[in-house]
C-alpha cells in the first residue's frame, strides 16, 4: 500500500514542470474563490454588526402597511395615525423595557453665524437606552411627559464641529427650523449608518419635532425588551394592543431587528455563493486539466503499469496509484491557492483598511476538501484507463 | 514551410491526439462561455433599467422636500417649509420650458366598494401626471382638468385594484370608498405593472388637493415636472431652483434629475458587469495553464520529429511558430466554441424569460475572442521556445 503511494509521489516529483503547473491551475480557482467568498463574508459581518450596534432585543413600528407598498415609513398618511398615546400604550405591554416613538426630518441648524441642514430626529430622552449610542458631554433632557415640549437638543458630534469647531457648546443656543434651542449634549461619534451619518444630526424633543415639522403622526415607534425569547409573544402583543386602538385595521408593520437581520443575512449570503460559483468555474476547468495530465500520464507509463501488474499488483492497485496521484496534485494546489488567497485578503486589509475581509476557518477546510474531491473526480476516468489496461499489452507498448 | 503547411503541420499535431486537444479546448470554451453568459445577464440588467426609465416617461426633473448635504436619501420624513401647491404653481407659472408640472401627494388607504376592501397606495395629483408619466387608460378617463386646489370627488384605479374589487363589474361610474371619502370611479389604468418600486396597477389616483386633505398633509410629497427636450433639462431644473429658493428664501428642497438616477444606475451596473466578467475570466487564465502543459508534453513527444525538422535546415523560428499555432489552434477554437455555447444559452434564457433582455455586449464578445486568442500564444510560447531551442543531434537521438 505504502509503496503504491511512494510510486504517485515519485512520478509527480518526476514531472515537476507538469505537476506544478496542474497545481497551479487548482489553485488558481481555488485563491479567486477564497478571496470572493471573503470578501462576501467580510461585507455580511460588517452589516450584522451595523445593525447590531443598536442592540437585538428591538422592535420597529412604522404607519403603512408594508405589504400594499415596498417603503411603509416614507410613505405615511394613514387615517389611523401612530401616536404618542399608542407608544405610551406600548409602554405597558410585559416585557417591553422602553419606547421611543420618533419623527424626523431634515433642517437647517444655524449657530455662530453657521448654518447646517443636517436630519433632525425628534425622540425621547430614553435614546441612549434603546440605540445603546452614549452621550459624550452632558446628558439629554430630563424624562417626562413626551408631548411636553422643552427647548433643549443634543447635537451629533459632527454637526457640533461644524457648528463650534472645537470650542464649548454646552449651554450654547442653536436655532432649528426657527426655533430656539439650548444645546444640553453632544453625542458619542457613531458613523455611519447604512449611508445615513448618524454623527451629523440633531436630536430634540418628539413634541418640538412635530411642531417644527408640522405632523400629527409619528414616524416611527422604537422599542426594546427584556430578552431575545420575548420576541414573539412582545411582537403579537403590539400587533394586538395597536389593532385594537386603531379600530380593528393593521394599518402598521412591525419589523423586528432580528428578522432584518434575516434578511441581510439570506441576501449576502445568496450573493457571496453566486459570486463563490463564477469563481468556481476556474476551479472546474483546473479540474480538466488535472484530467488531461492523468489521461496523458497513464499513456506514457504504460510499460510501467505493464511491469507492476505482472509483478503481482492488481487492477485495484493500478487504479489507486493514479487517484492519489490526481488528488495530491489537487490538494496541493488548495493548499496553494488558500495560502495565496488568505495573503491577498491580508494584503486587502492593510491596503484598504475600511474594506471588510474575512476568512471563516470553515472555508478553508471546505476549500481543500472541495479540491481534495475535485483531484478525485478528475483522477477516476484516467485510473480506471490505466487499471483496464492489459498487461501483456501495456509491457510491450512503446 | 509556408504558411499553409505551417498550419497542416501544426493540425496534424492535435488532431492525432483527439481526447487531450478536446480536454485543453474544453478549458478554453467553459472560460470563454462563462465571460459571454455572465456580461449577457449584466448588459440584460442595465437595458431592463433603461426601459423601466424610459416607460416613466423621458426628460423628468423630480422635486422633493428637504436637503441635505450628507446623505443620498432625501425626502423622507418631514421638513420645516413645506412644498405646497403654490409652488407647483409659482413653477408652472414661471418656467415655460417645463412642459408639464405635475404636484404629487401619496399616502396608503383602504379602499373599499360593498364588502370588498383593499389597502393600497393613493396618489394625489394632476392631469398631467398623466402626459409625463405615459399612463394609457383601459377604460374610462384620467383625472380632469381643473384648478390644482378644486378637488372633486373622483377616483381613477389601477387595474389590479379595479379587478380586486368589481371582479366582473364595470368600475367607471361606481363609487367607492376611499379613506373615508366616497368617490366616483371616473377611469381605469391600462396594465403597467411594477415600475421602479411602484405598482402602478395596484393603486388609486384622486385629485391632489383630495389627497392632501385625506391624508392631512400640508406638503406634497413630490412635483414632477417634464421639460420640453432633453437640452432643457438643465435650463428647467436651474429655473425651477431660482423659482422656489425665491418663496422659500432658502433651498430646503432638492431637484433631481431622472436621467441622472438613471446613469448612476447604468454606472453601477456596468462597473458589476466588468466585475463579474474579469471573475470569470480567471478561469482562462486556468485554461491558459492547461494548454501550457499539453504543450510540454507535445514537445517532449515530439522531440524527435523536431530534431529531424532542424536536421532538415528548418529554422528556429519555424518550430516557434509551428508550436506557437498549435497552441492558437488550442485555444481560439475553445474560444469560437465557448462563444457559441454562450450564444445558445442566452437565447434558451430569452426565449424562457422575454421580459429580460440579455444580450452579450459586443465589447465582451470581441474581448473574449482576442482574450482566448491571446491565451493560446502566451501560454504557448514557453513551450514553443522549448521546442526551438532543442539541440537538433540531441534531440534526434531522442534525449
Amino acid at each position: 500500500m505504502w509503496e503504491l503511494v511512494k510510486l504517485s509521489l515519485r512520478a509527480i516529483i518526476a514531472h515537476r514542470m507538469r505537476s506544478v503547473l496542474s497545481m497551479l491551475g487548482i489553485g488558481i480557482g481555488i485563491t479567486s474563490v477564497i478571496l470572493l467568498t471573503s470578501i462576501g463574508e467580510g461585507t455580511r459581518l460588517y452589516l450584522v454588526s451595523q445593525f447590531t450596534q443598536f442592540g437585538t432585543n428591538l422592535l420597529a413600528i412604522n404607519p403603512g402597511k408594508a405589504e400594499t407598498i415596498g417603503i411603509p415609513g416614507a410613505l405615511g398618511g394613514t387615517t389611523r395615525k401612530l401616536t404618542i398615546d399608542d407608544s405610551e400604550a406600548l409602554e405597558r405591554i410585559p416585557g417591553v423595557e422602553k419606547v421611543v416613538p420618533m419623527a424626523f426630518g431634515t433642517g437647517r441648524v444655524e449657530a455662530n453665524g453657521l448654518g447646517r441642514s443636517v436630519f433632525v430626529y425628534g425622540v425621547t430622552s430614553d435614546v441612549p437606552e434603546v440605540w445603546q449610542w452614549g452621550v459624550r458631554i452632558g446628558s439629554f433632557w430630563p424624562a417626562g411627559d413626551p408631548r411636553r415640549s422643552t427647548s433643549q437638543a443634543v447635537l451629533g458630534p459632527k454637526l457640533k464641529n461644524e457648528l463650534f469647531g472645537s470650542a464649548n457648546a454646552l449651554g450654547e443656543f442653536v436655532r432649528i427650523g426657527g426655533a430656539r434651542f439650548r444645546v444640553v449634549g453632544i453625542m458619542e461619534p457613531k458613523g455611519q449608518f447604512l449611508g445615513f451619518d448618524l454623527d451629523d444630526s440633531v436630536y430634540i424633543p418628539i413634541a418640538n419635532a412635530m411642531r417644527i415639522f408640522n405632523m400629527d403622526e409619528l414616524i416611527e415607534i422604537d422599542l426594546t425588551f427584556t430578552h431575545a425569547r420575548l420576541l414573539e409573544s412582545v411582537e403579537r402583543e403590539v400587533r394586538r394592543v395597536l389593532t385594537e386602538r386603531h379600530g380593528g385595521r393593521e394599518d402598521f408593520s412591525v419589523t423586528s431587528q432580528a428578522a432584518m437581520l434575516d434578511v441581510f443575512d439570506n441576501i449576502m449570503n445568496i450573493v457571496t455563493m453566486a459570486v463563490g460559483a463564477i469563481g468556481g468555474v476556474s476551479l472546474l476547468v483546473g479540474a480538466i486539466g488535472i484530467l488531461t495530465m492523468m489521461w496523458i500520464a497513464v499513456g506514457e507509463r504504460q510499460n510501467e503499469i505493464g511491469l507492476i501488474r505482472s509483478i503481482g499488483a492488481t487492477r485495484k492497485q493500478v487504479q489507486l496509484v493514479f487517484l492519489v496521484e490526481a488528488a495530491t496534485l489537487a490538494t496541493l494546489g488548495g493548499l496553494l491557492g488558500v495560502g495565496f488567497g488568505k495573503g491577498i485578503c491580508s494584503l486587502i486589509r492593510l491596503a484598504v483598511p475600511g474594506l471588510p475581509v474575512h476568512t471563516p476557518p470553515e472555508y478553508v477546510v471546505l476549500a481543500v476538501s472541495v479540491s481534495l474531491a475535485v483531484g478525485l473526480l478528475a483522477g477516476v476516468t484516467p485510473a480506471r484507463r490505466a487499471a483496464r489496461l492489459d498487461p501483456i499489452e501495456a509491457l510491450r507498448a512503446e | 514551410m509556408s504558411p499553409g503547411e505551417l498550419f497542416r503541420f501544426s493540425a496534424r499535431g492535435l488532431s492525432g491526439h483527439g481526447l487531450r486537444t478536446v480536454l485543453s479546448l474544453l478549458g478554453v470554451t467553459i472560460g470563454v462561455a462563462a465571460v459571454v453568459i455572465l456580461t449577457a445577464l449584466g448588459e440584460g440588467a442595465r437595458r431592463y433599467v433603461i426601459d423601466q426609465f424610459a416607460s416613466l416617461g423621458t426628460n423628468i426633473l423630480i422635486v422633493l422636500p428637504g436637503k441635505t448635504e450628507t446623505s443620498g436619501t432625501v425626502g423622507a420624513g418631514g421638513v420645516p417649509n413645506d412644498l405646497t401647491l403654490d409652488d407647483a404653481r409659482a413653477v408652472q407659472r414661471s418656467v415655460s420650458a417645463a412642459r408639464h408640472v405635475a404636484p404629487v401627494s401619496m399616502g396608503t388607504e383602504q379602499v373599499s366598494f360593498g364588502e370588498r376592501r383593499r389597502q393600497v397606495a393613493v396618489l394625489g395629483t394632476t392631469h398631467q401626471y398623466k402626459d409625463a408619466r405615459q399612463l394609457l387608460m383601459q377604460r374610462g378617463s384620467f383625472l380632469p382638468e381643473e384648478e390644482m386646489s378644486r378637488g372633486s370627488a373622483v377616483v381613477v384605479l389601477g387595474p389590479k385594484l379595479a379587478r380586486e374589487l368589481f371582479v366582473e363589474q364595470e368600475p367607471v361610474g361606481q363609487v367607492v370608498r376611499v379613506g373615508g371619502w366616497r368617490m366616483r370611479v371616473i377611469g381605469v389604468l391600462a396594465k403597467q405593472g411594477v415600475k421602479m418600486g411602484m405598482d402602478f396597477d395596484d393603486l388609486a389616483m384622486v385629485p391632489v388637493s383630495t389627497g392632501m386633505q385625506m391624508f392631512n398633509r400640508s406638503s406634497l410629497w413630490r412635483i414632477l415636472i417634464q421639460s420640453g427636450s432633453h437640452s432643457d433639462i438643465d435650463l428647467v431644473k436651474e429655473a425651477v431652483r431660482r423659482v422656489l429658493v425665491d418663496r422659500h428664501d432658502e433651498e430646503d428642497f432638492t431637484v433631481i434629475t431622472q436621467d441622472s438616477v438613471l446613469s448612476t444606475f447604468t454606472a453601477v451596473l456596468g462597473v458589476l458587469t466588468l466585475v463579474v466578467g474579469a471573475i470569470a475570466a480567471i478561469s482562462l487564465t486556468v485554461a491558459g495553464i492547461g494548454i501550457m502543459n499539453v504543450m510540454l508534453v507535445s514537445v517532449s513527444e515530439r522531440t524527435r520529429e523536431v530534431g529531424l525538422l532542424k536536421a532538415l535546415g528548418v529554422g528556429r523560428r519555424q518550430i516557434l511558430s509551428v508550436f506557437l499555432t498549435e497552441a492558437a489552434l488550442i485555444s481560439s477554437l475553445g474560444g469560437l466554441l465557448g462563444l457559441g455555447l454562450g450564444w445558445l444559452a442566452i437565447t434558451a434564457l430569452v426565449r424562457l424569460y422575454p421580459v429580460f433582455p440579455a444580450s452579450p455586449p459586443a465589447w465582451a464578445v470581441w474581448a473574449a475572442l482576442v482574450v482566448s486568442l491571446g491565451v493560446g500564444v502566451i501560454f504557448g510560447l514557453l513551450p514553443a521556445r522549448r521546442a526551438s531551442r532543442l539541440d537538433p543531434v540531441q534531440a534526434l537521438a531522442g534525449r
